[in-house]
């Protein structure tokens, strides 16, 4: 059988092959190791490349408002015209979205003079909010929840009973971080929510851009991206695994996981530049395609990477940094 | 719409940001581009809109750099005096030396390959690359492979000919 080409390879470790390739490139790599000992070489090129693409990349600045007028004249905002529906979701557009974390009760009486706020007044609007104030809105935050339709709010089901009892003291923090999904816009989600939502998510939002989240991808190609078997929190059923980006990370997992039917978690595993990157030989090496592999004496059988080396995992979710540390600890290489 | 659009400019301002950065080479006239393809988007109301913005993106640099060119010939006409350098950090200085690098290994790409890097290091899927470089969605792996390749090559070489150079 003729050996993976660089192509072939490339698009395995991008996570970017169908599972039928994937799999016969998986069927060539257990007989053939010489394209395992090319495989880690290219997974070492595509870090390398990523590392040095990161050291030209823009400063990493907060996401910015969304700037309507450029093309549009500054008819008061373009959003007024659009209305309840869209609204909520416009404002978030207009202000930076976050994940909402519940606050900001005082502003949700008054939405006409804060929803439509420029945002150098809102930023200073948060400014005076302080912590104990937050943690006590976002309690009658929590009540104030119950007015939503039921619909909107699923029944929670049992949680997942292997993490029920390190999970349960958890699940007592404000939960509503699903405000977010299509359904909550559709029962009218009001002025004040979508502000709180937003002066409360500015730190997460930062947190969740670092780790962009993109297709869904099997588990398969999740431990092909990284090379090794994806750490999840055990017991806490796994929702979907997805291919994620961050600068400076070549090979990025998020592991979706539902604590509850109202709490999803996410689980970074991410592929920094590796140990291996020095024995990356590109410099005037002929590709290695074109070595006569048939001629090579048989390889000698090399040491498996130590799994996990140079990965860097992560747990995030609508819960406190302390809840979080948890479930950190918790993480388990998912076993094939 | 605005919904999903409010969605994708939470998404992707940062990596269209970032693709047209490299572009452009200014974090500034980059963010600018990004907010007008937005704007532009919420006029046309596209299908689908992370890979327009992309390709709205790629145009707007190419015009951009055009017109920067144009702004430049004029400049040395008014005048012939270099720009002063501000006097910078070490630390500053070491970021844009190492900016300055890359960027000359990427300028050593063939304008395809460099292209089907920046999109794919802005998190532009194979087959969203594909659909916007023309490329077969087959040929994306083997181009990123050669790109990635010669990345680090022009890299390693350019670091050499420093070396060579200082000593
Ligand atoms: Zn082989």
């Amino acid at each position: 059988m003729s050996h993976v080409d660089d192509g072939l390879l490339h698009a395995y470790l991008d996570g970017e092959l169908s599972p039928a390739e994937a799999q016969g490139v998986d069927a060539h790599l257990a007989q053939c190791s010489e394209c395992r000992r090319r495989l880690e070489e290219e997974r070492a090129l595509i870090a390398r490349a990523a590392e040095l693409l990161a050291l030209a990349a823009p400063p990493d600045r907060e996401l910015p408002p969304f700037r309507a007028g450029d093309v549009k004249p500054p008819t008061r905002l373009w959003w007024h015209v659009r209305l309840p529906l869209a609204w909520a979701a416009t404002v978030l557009l207009a202000l930076g979205i976050g994940t909402y974390l519940g606050r900001g009760v005082e502003r949700a009486r008054q939405p006409d003079t804060t929803a439509y706020a420029p945002p150098a007044e809102r930023r200073a609007l948060d400014a005076r909010a302080s912590p104990e104030l937050a943690e006590k809105e976002s309690r009658v935050k929590l009540r104030g929840s119950a007015r939503t339709p039921p619909a909107a709010r699923p029944p929670a089901p049992a949680p997942a009973r292997a993490v029920a009892d390190s999970i349960a003291p958890l699940r007592r923090e404000p939960l509503l971080a699903r405000a977010d999904t299509p359904a909550a816009y559709a029962y009218g989600e009001r002025a004040a929510d979508s502000a709180a939502r937003i002066t409360h998510g500015k730190a997460s939002q930062d947190e969740r851009d670092r780790w962009q989240k993109g297709d869904a991808i099997s588990v398969d190609s999740a431990r092909r991206v990284l090379g090794v078997d994806p750490l999840v929190v055990p017991g806490v059923p796994i929702e979907a695994f997805y291919r994620g980006r961050s600068i400076g990370y070549s090979g990025v997992v998020i592991v979706e996981q539902a604590l509850d039917s109202n709490t999803m978690i996410e689980v970074i595993n991410a592929r920094s530049a590796p140990a291996l990157l020095n024995e990356v030989v590109v410099t005037g090496a002929q590709p290695v395609r074109s070595r006569p592999a048939e001629a090579a004496p048989p390889p000698a059988p090399r040491p498996a990477p130590s799994p996990g080396a140079g990965l860097f995992h992560d747990v995030r979710g609508p819960l406190s940094a302390d809840s979080l540390a948890t479930l950190r600890r918790l993480l388990q290489p998912l076993r094939p | 719409m605005p919904q999903d659009l409010a969605e994708i400019y939470r998404t992707t301002y940062r990596a269209l940001v970032r693709f047209l950065y490299r572009k452009v080479w200014d974090a500034e006239r980059a963010e600018d581009l990004a907010q007008e393809a937005f704007a532009r988007a919420v006029v046309h109301k596209p299908d689908n809109a992370r890979g327009w913005l992309f390709i709205v993106a790629a145009n707007m640099a190419r015009d951009d750099a055009r017109r920067a060119a144009r702004e430049r010939r004029h400049l040395t006409l008014l005048t012939a005096e270099p720009q002063a350098s501000e006097p910078a950090a070490d630390d500053a200085l070491h970021v844009e030396n190492e900016r300055t690098r890359v960027r000359a290994a990427l300028e050593q790409l063939t304008p395809r390959d460099r292209e089907v890097l920046l999109l794919w290091d802005s998190g532009v899927s194979y087959e969203a690359i594909a659909a916007q470089t023309g490329l077969a969605r087959g040929a994306i792996g083997t181009t990123l492979a050669r790109a990635r390749r010669r990345l680090v090559e022009a890299y390693e070489a350019g670091q050499r000919g420093e070396h060579v150079a200082r000593g």
